[in-house]
């Protein structure tokens, strides 16, 4: 966070520990995402079980860092922007940890649908998973290079994978009221597309604890959204999906 | 609640008294404006602007040789006891520049109590080292300066350890004990400001505990203003934190955002460590 080295050699090289171990777990988790679109897209099975297997990987981490951070709370009594970014790593971590355990979920979804043929356009989840993609990409570049404005265009970001959501939900909802036959997977899909919009939520809150460590201000607390009303004609039968 | 009022405090009037609670004590019990004192020809401290706050603790951190202690004596003119110091500027304390020539300083210093780094009871009993001072400034019957002496031991959580040896001498009480004794000293005058010149800093952590937990309860009464090398005792127990470097002050805020996120890299560098 600050320019200048820690008097302290120790302590710097515990701080670049931390940011190290950041990296490494946002990493993998960029990969568990990439790995789980690509098993919805290509019906890759290896790319899905890939995705899985790296759950326990992301879980050591996120122990290792909550164990560091609080070593560091305790013994280095950090201050002013140390102490700020040891407490966003804290709170990173879980993000990143939930994301992970999302792309997991998105692979093993990925391999129970069974698609019926030429009925369902998988186009707009692909869209929305490379917003998701590229929002996560960035939020992770923010960790690694304290880049406020990273964080920021991430913030402001939220609200497309907020409104593809509410599109994929209305599109979805469309194929299962036409044809029953649909429902199977598209109740699938449904979650997919949820889990995707909850990465893209997770990805938020990075950016937002990344903009806080670099900068010492908060960004406001309502993100700018893609309201429901804004996307889709709400019927009767049809409830808004709860993108918060 | 105090013997003095600065508005005549002169020699000619230097037992004027107040009623105590007709006195309203001001939101900003020192204002310090465009303040440089010079030891001879050392330029020591540069153009300080800064208010203290009623009934709230400031404390003053930076690297040694900053100015902060120099500050500090100054509040109290102490500065006046070596040749060749001199002060330019203002600190108004009560509707007075307490640079003024024609102060009181024995009222001065009766109004703005000091403690030191090293606790420094006088060699005489545990009573009298409290109605020392006390008698100076006031004329108390035997049964009023016995409530004093034991209402401000009560204060500072020392009566219960020294009740029954009041009479001993106050050289035979632990470090802890005896600062907690010099601050029970420095209140027994009733001044209105007390500071503190790095008071903890020879004392053990539960003796450091102890003075701190006295620090926030005497701020309710007294403005409090401390120099600490210490920056989590600073944490723990300022409301206020004033950075300086070099004989300048270069922030000044809330110890809430000193401590998480300062405006000045300077103080950023400093707090975390990452200065010289």
């Amino acid at each position: 966070m600050a320019d200048r080295s820690h008097i302290v050699k120790s302590y710097e090289q515990e701080l670049g520990q931390l940011r190290s171990m950041m990296a490494q777990m946002g990493g993998i988790v960029e990969n568990q995402v990439a790995l789980a679109l690509s098993a919805i897209a290509d019906r890759n099975e290896e790319a899905a079980d890939a995705a899985a297997r790296q759950d326990p990987e992301v879980d050591q981490l996120e122990r290792e860092v909550e164990g560091l951070s609080i070593r560091l709370l305790a013994l280095r009594s950090p201050m002013a922007g140390d102490l700020r970014e040891i407490v966003a790593a804290l709170k990173i971590t879980g993000d990143l940890e939930r994301i992970g355990d999302y792309a997991s979920s998105i692979a093993r979804r990925s391999l129970r649908i069974r698609m019926p043929e030429n009925q369902i356009s998988l186009s707009g989840l692909r869209s929305m998973g490379r917003l998701v993609q590229e929002n996560l990409r960035r939020s992770i570049d923010a960790i690694t290079q304290q880049d406020s404005n990273r964080a920021m265009e991430v913030w402001h970001s939220d609200r497309a994978v907020d409104e593809y959501y509410t599109a994929l939900f209305r599109e979805l909802v469309t194929y299962m009221m036409e044809d029953a036959r649909n429902i199977r997977a598209c109740t699938e899909l449904l979650f997919i597309a949820k889990n995707l919009e909850r990465i893209g939520d997770h990805a938020t809150n990075i950016a937002e604890r990344v903009f806080y460590a670099v900068t010492g201000d908060n960004l406001p607390s309502l993100r700018p959204r893609g309201g429901p009303a804004s996307a889709l004609t709400v019927t009767e039968t049809m409830q808004e999906p709860d993108v918060r | 609640m105090t013997s003095g009022t600065l508005q005549g405090m002169t020699q000619d009037s230097m037992m004027t008294k107040t009623d105590p609670q007709a006195a309203k004590i001001p939101e900003v019990a020192l204002a310090v404006r465009n303040l440089n004192f010079y030891y001879g020809e050392n330029h020591a401290l540069h153009d300080i602007s800064v208010d203290f706050q009623a009934r709230r603790v400031t404390a003053m951190i930076g690297p040694s040789g900053c100015g902060k202690s120099t500050l500090l004596r100054i509040f109290n003119r102490m500065y006046d006891l070596y040749p060749g110091q001199r002060a330019t500027g203002e600190v108004m304390f009560d509707g007075r520049n307490i640079l003024d020539h024609d102060l009181d300083l024995n009222i001065l210093r009766a109004r703005v109590g000091m403690v030191f780094q090293k606790p420094t009871p006088f060699p005489m009993s545990i009573y009298d080292n409290i109605a020392f001072g006390v008698r100076l400034h006031e004329k108390l019957n035997k049964a009023d300066m016995d409530a004093r002496v034991q209402d401000v031991l009560t204060r500072v959580a020392l009566w219960n350890e020294v009740r029954d040896r009041l009479n001993a001498p106050a050289s035979g009480l632990s470090g802890g004990q005896q600062q907690r004794l010099c601050i029970a000293r420095s209140i027994a005058t009733r001044p209105e400001v007390l500071l503190l010149d790095e008071p903890t800093s020879a004392l053990d952590p539960i003796s450091t505990a102890r003075i701190e937990e006295l620090l926030d309860e005497l701020k309710e009464e007294f403005t409090i203003a401390i120099v600490t090398h210490n920056m989590q005792q600073a944490a723990r127990c300022a409301d206020q934190v004033a950075f300086f470097y070099m004989g300048r002050l270069i922030e000044v805020d809330s110890a809430d955002r000193m401590f998480t996120n300062p405006k000045q890299q300077q103080t950023q560098d400093y707090i975390t460590g990452r200065f010289g």
